[in-house]
């Protein structure tokens, strides 16, 4: 970690699609220990802002530093090797393998992993996430929420410093919406740091220490949520104003 | 009891071993061309069953580590073996260019590419006539100077036994799981660590150089290469093997290998008409079968010695339903 604290940190990021610019110098940075909520309109560049923190996509402009050294441009294994996990906004699991196997994959990628360890490790993550019943389970007969939070644990394999939940909530049942909060808010208290991307406000302000808004590819907002609830940018933002 | 399937697989192999010498030239020959497609199909399984990475280029490899090793031996004078292992060296080299040329393609853009390659490989072996002797055909030094087929028996055999145990090894381990996993989601593979540019390459030098391997015997087998050994027509027919057999795991795409070649000798009698045939059974197996129509059966085997499913060992160390 840098000297002040800081995980992660996106500097001026640029990230432009053709005639569209995703992510407009959008300053965005993470301390450690955070529990950061991200939230925007559709399109206000979210997804892309995690896609360039992760090293899924490579910034047009702007850097990002994590724990003090710029990373852009590197791969993205390069980014999970370094403790950077992220999901996905439309879950992405290894469909036609098992839930356990699932699991395996990212512990097996850890430098000096044995297997038998990486096989406790993965039992011990899928009893913490009430999943270890279905470990023999190809992943893609999980129920929706089901998947959500095996694509938690899949993050969790890496043993992580930060990680990047894109829309966890959305399409899952209540009950397990619940458990998935219940789990990230254990895993924050235990020193996890989280960047939580959604649309559920309700879910995003019970959970969030902190409020980041971005609209136009632009971050608008950046405070207590209590703060950024009245602040009349962002109502005018939601309000398409 | 446990391992029941290992045993009867070994039991298996000694019994064919031991009725090698009473099979007639025929049958024996067949039988040797089965386990040259055997070690081209598990390999391309390993290349599209297990990475995902459907390549129409395969047989491509197979020429080239065929023509390499005849022409090594021509011009140097060395040893067919050093000659194989050259063409085995050259594929891996070659395939892992080409895995890294079209790293970022898939599906149907990547078939497309590699059907590319191996035209051009075949148009050039075609036309350069001075080096290759193009469609009259390049003669090749014979691996053994004996009466019988059957020392090429035994040698195939060998090579199938050690392709397999060696493509095993690697699907059994993290490698074949990270395999899997990067053809079930680059993007996820990647967050979860996996460096998929490497593996990629890997993939495709590692079944290249299978499929050099099988070349290269081929060509000191049969005593003549053409270029039409690296065309679309076989690389059609590789596909159907290991698609019937079952393209997921390595012993189903040998299955299926083994099966489709017996059977192109059985319906002889159907002439021409025995290859719309297994385009019929292709096409039901697409639809009703998509793993494969020996893959119940082999897993069916496999529980007999206590495995389930076909796990990798690595996935599930200690446990014993979930091996395979």
């Amino acid at each position: 970690m840098s000297e002040n604290g800081i995980l992660i940190e996106g500097s001026r990021v640029t990230k432009r699609f053709g005639g569209i610019t995703a992510n407009d110098g959008v300053d965005f940075a993470v301390a450690e220990g955070d529990l950061v909520g991200l939230i925007g309109p559709n399109g206000s560049g979210k997804t892309t802002l995690i896609n360039v923190l992760t090293g899924h996509l490579t910034p047009d402009g702007g850097k990002v530093i994590l724990r003090g050294r710029q990373v852009s441009g590197k791969p993205a294994h390069i980014y999970a090797a370094t403790g950077v996990a992220r999901t996905f906004q439309l879950t992405q699991l290894f469909g036609r393998m098992t839930v356990l196997e699932n699991l395996m994959v990212p512990g097996l990628t850890r430098p000096r992993s044995s297997a038998h360890e990486v096989a406790r490790r993965a039992r011990a993550c899928l009893e913490f996430l009430n999943l270890a019943h279905l470990e023999q389970l190809y992943a893609k007969n999980l129920s929706g929420g089901q998947q959500k939070l095996l694509e938690l644990g899949r993050c969790l394999m890496l043993d992580p410093a930060i990680l990047f939940l894109d829309e966890p909530f959305a399409g899952v049942h209540p009950h397990l919406r619940d458990e998935l909060i219940k789990r990230i808010e254990e895993l924050h208290r235990a020193g996890r740091t989280f960047v939580v991307v959604d649309h559920d406000m309700e879910s995003i302000l019970r959970i969030s220490r902190r409020l980041v808004v971005m609209a136009r590819g632009r971050k608008i907002a950046d405070g207590p949520p209590e703060a950024v609830r009245t602040d009349q940018a962002v109502l005018a933002a939601y309000a398409g104003l | 009891m446990r391992h029941l399937h290992v045993y009867i697989l070994l039991a298996v192999a000694v019994l064919a071993l031991a009725y090698a010498p009473r099979v007639n030239p025929y049958w024996m020959h067949v039988a040797i061309i089965a386990m040259f497609y055997g070690i081209l199909a598990s390999s391309w399984s390993l290349l599209a069953g297990y990475a995902g990475l459907f390549s129409l280029g395969h047989m491509a490899f197979a020429s080239i580590g065929g023509y390499a090793s005849a022409l090594l031996v021509q011009w140097y004078g060395i040893p067919i073996p050093l000659g194989m292992a050259a063409g085995v060296a050259l594929c891996c080299a070659l395939g892992g260019l080409i895995g890294w040329v079209c790293l970022r393609m898939s599906g149907p853009y990547l078939a497309i590419f590699t059907l590319g390659f191996a035209e051009i490989v075949r148009i050039t072996f075609s036309t350069e006539d001075d080096i290759t002797a193009g469609m009259a055909g390049l003669h090749t030094e014979p691996l053994f100077r004996a009466a019988t087929r059957l020392p090429y028996f035994y040698t195939a055999f060998g090579l199938l036994v050690v392709s397999l145990a060696l493509m095993g090894a690697i699907v059994q381990s993290r490698w074949g799981l990270f395999l899997r996993a990067i053809r079930e989601d680059e993007q996820a593979a990647a967050a979860s660590g996996i460096d998929v540019a490497r593996f990629r390459i890997l993939a495709f030098a590692i079944a290249s150089g299978f499929a050099g391997l099988a070349g290269g015997f081929y060509g000191h087998y049969i005593g003549i290469l053409t270029p039409s050994l690296g065309g679309l027509d076989l690389m059609a027919v590789l596909v159907v093997m290991a698609v019937i057999g079952g393209m997921e795991r390595l012993p189903t795409a040998v299955g299926g290998a083994f099966a489709v070649e017996f059977l192109l000798e059985l319906l002889r009698e159907y002439g021409q008409w025995r290859l719309p045939i297994f385009g019929v059974i292709l096409l039901l197996t697409m639809r009703f079968a998509r793993n494969g129509l020996l893959t119940p059966f082999w897993l069916h085997f496999v529980r007999l010695g206590g495995g389930a499913r076909g796990a990798a060992a690595v996935v599930a160390p200690g446990r014993k339903d979930s091996r395979a």
